[in-house]
């Protein structure tokens, strides 16, 4: 059975469509001259090889009503630019232009310009719209320059400049800020930086002055050329590389130091490693990773590893160390949700996620004791992801916990928080398999099973 | 032309010129010049624009 991609509609020229495991893409004439286009080009053999795009082949698969069928791998884990970090987002900026540049200078150009369009995989931003590339023709502009601003550069300079997070922006409004809204966002010193001016406030000022007027031919009769284009490119790329943005003071970054870390890791890591050989998942979620120690763990059994964590500094030091496993940025009081056209285009995280097996290491009692989530609902979501779970329970006598409710009084916290409390509470979800005390006498490890139907 | 199935914005088309550097902005300028020329070409009645059509037999 196939089903087309919710997120794959606004070209006509290029559909993606998920056939039985496999990731085909229906070209129609215009597709397929564009691919033509790509291929006879000496950059696609380079930036395949080198896995910034995504390695394609034409597909004995054939679809009546479209011209050509192409076929891609599929990628492991699919992941969105708000819940990238901001050296996610700057690498997939530069990997979008470097395309742009290298398809320009062989008659190749792209017809937009957004963070959707790339992926990581292997902690690498890999290019997976190959639809996106049509012969280039002389006089035109770049259509996805706009687009390339408020979904790249825009939320970039809201970190960079003015240290404000550009993920609930996009995840607000997937379409990134307007020049317009960028320029009244932007204080008065900052506006008068060249890259403002033009980039920002230029923009804003002639996209109201000219907003309807059919411009391209006219650009095209008064000597417009790719080397314009190119000029442009090579600027936002110096703009964009020296954007800096330091997280050291991201209130997890220090976790590693903790004692009860370092004193609980090894012990950790046994525990999970006899889940992973009991259940031999084809993908973990590993949810408030961290330093994604455990998720990396599980990358080295094999398993796709995808790492969920709220701290922006933690996973940006974790890409920009090179970690192979797929990172997203999220809140997991609040994860993202499905959205887009018909609520439907961008599934939700933990649909995207789908776990053959979930590890809750050192998480729950920030949900019960921070989030105040009362620890029935804590395991309700747990258990509604229908896989097996490996879970740290916390009791109320621990340091941590006791740092966490300093400032409540028992009548604020929830009941389910004492051990034997807990147990009733998993007993009633799941099978326990193993469980594990853990030195410091105050912490629990289970592996959990669905209960058979 | 190029297939666009996005909409680049007016404003931002023209920019573009405008970023490519000085030899781009004697380009922008001319776009902008042909833009305006364009609009009065549209604004101003044709000589004959009033006449009826006639059909030649």
């Amino acid at each position: 059975m196939s089903r087309a991609d919710p997120g794959s509609f606004r070209d006509p020229a290029s559909r993606v469509i998920l056939d039985e495991g496999r990731v085909l893409r229906l070209l129609d004439e215009r597709g397929l001259a564009g691919w033509n286009a790509l291929t006879a080009a000496s950059f696609y053999e380079r930036a395949t090889a080198d896995g910034r795009l995504i390695r394609t082949q034409v597909s004995d698969v054939v679809r009546d009503g479209w011209a050509a069928v192409l076929e891609h791998p599929l990628v492991p884990f699919i992941s969105y630019p708000y819940e990238w970090t901001f050296s996610m987002l700057r690498d997939a900026a530069l990997l979008q232009l470097d395309l742009l540049a290298e398809a320009l200078a062989e008659g190749v150009t792209m017809k937009d310009a957004t963070p959707f369009n790339i992926q990581f995989v292997d902690g690498r931003p890999v290019f997976i719209d190959i639809g996106s590339f049509e012969a280039y023709q002389q006089g035109e502009a770049w259509i996805g320059y706009r687009q390339f601003t408020r979904q790249f550069l825009f939320p970039l300079l809201l970190r960079a400049w003015a240290g404000v997070p550009f993920q609930p922006w996009l995840r607000g409004d997937m379409e990134g800020p307007t020049a317009a809204d960028m320029r009244r966002l932007l204080t008065w010193s900052q506006r008068l930086r060249p890259a403002a001016m033009l980039h920002v406030s230029l923009q804003a000022r002639m996209e109201q002055r000219m907003s309807g007027a059919a411009v391209r031919e006219g650009l095209r009769s008064a000597g417009f050329g790719s080397e314009l284009i190119l000029a442009n490119v090579r600027k936002l790329k110096a703009l964009i590389e020296g954007l800096e943005w330091s997280g050291e003071n991201g209130s997890w970054i220090q976790y590693g130091g903790c004692d009860h870390v370092g004193r609980d890791r090894e012990a950790k890591g046994a525990f999970l490693q006899m889940a992973l050989e009991a259940h031999s998942p084809r993908r973990v979620l590993d949810l408030g990773a961290n330093d994604c120690h455990f998720s990396e763990l599980a990358h080295r059994f094999g398993a796709v590893a995808v790492a969920v964590d709220g701290d922006e500094p933690v996973l940006d030091a974790l890409y920009r160390r090179g970690s192979p496993v797929s990172l997203a940025l999220s809140d997991l009081t609040n994860p993202s949700p499905a959205q887009g056209w018909a609520g439907i285009e961008r599934p939700g995280l933990l649909e995207r996620a789908a776990p053959d097996l979930v590890v809750a290491y050192g998480v729950i009692h920030h949900l019960i004791y921070t989030a105040s989530i009362p620890p029935p609902s804590v395991l309700d979501w747990l258990a509604g992801l229908g896989c097996p779970v490996v879970l740290e329970f916390v009791a109320p006598e621990d340091e941590m916990v006791a740092k966490l409710t300093a400032n409540k009084t028992e009548s604020e916290l929830h009941e389910g928080r004492t051990r034997a409390e807990f147990q009733r509470l998993v007993d009633e979800r799941w099978q326990t398999l193993a469980t594990h005390d853990l030195a410091g006498g105050t912490r629990t490890l289970y592996s959990l099973a669905p209960r058979p139907v | 032309m190029i297939f666009g199935y996005l909409d680049a914005g007016s404003g931002s088309l023209i920019l573009q010129a405008i970023l490519g550097g000085a030899a781009g902005i004697l380009v922008a300028f001319k776009a902008w010049k042909a833009r305006l020329t364009g609009k009065r070409a549209i604004a101003e009645p044709q000589p004959d624009q009033d006449e009826p059509l006639t059909t030649e037999s």
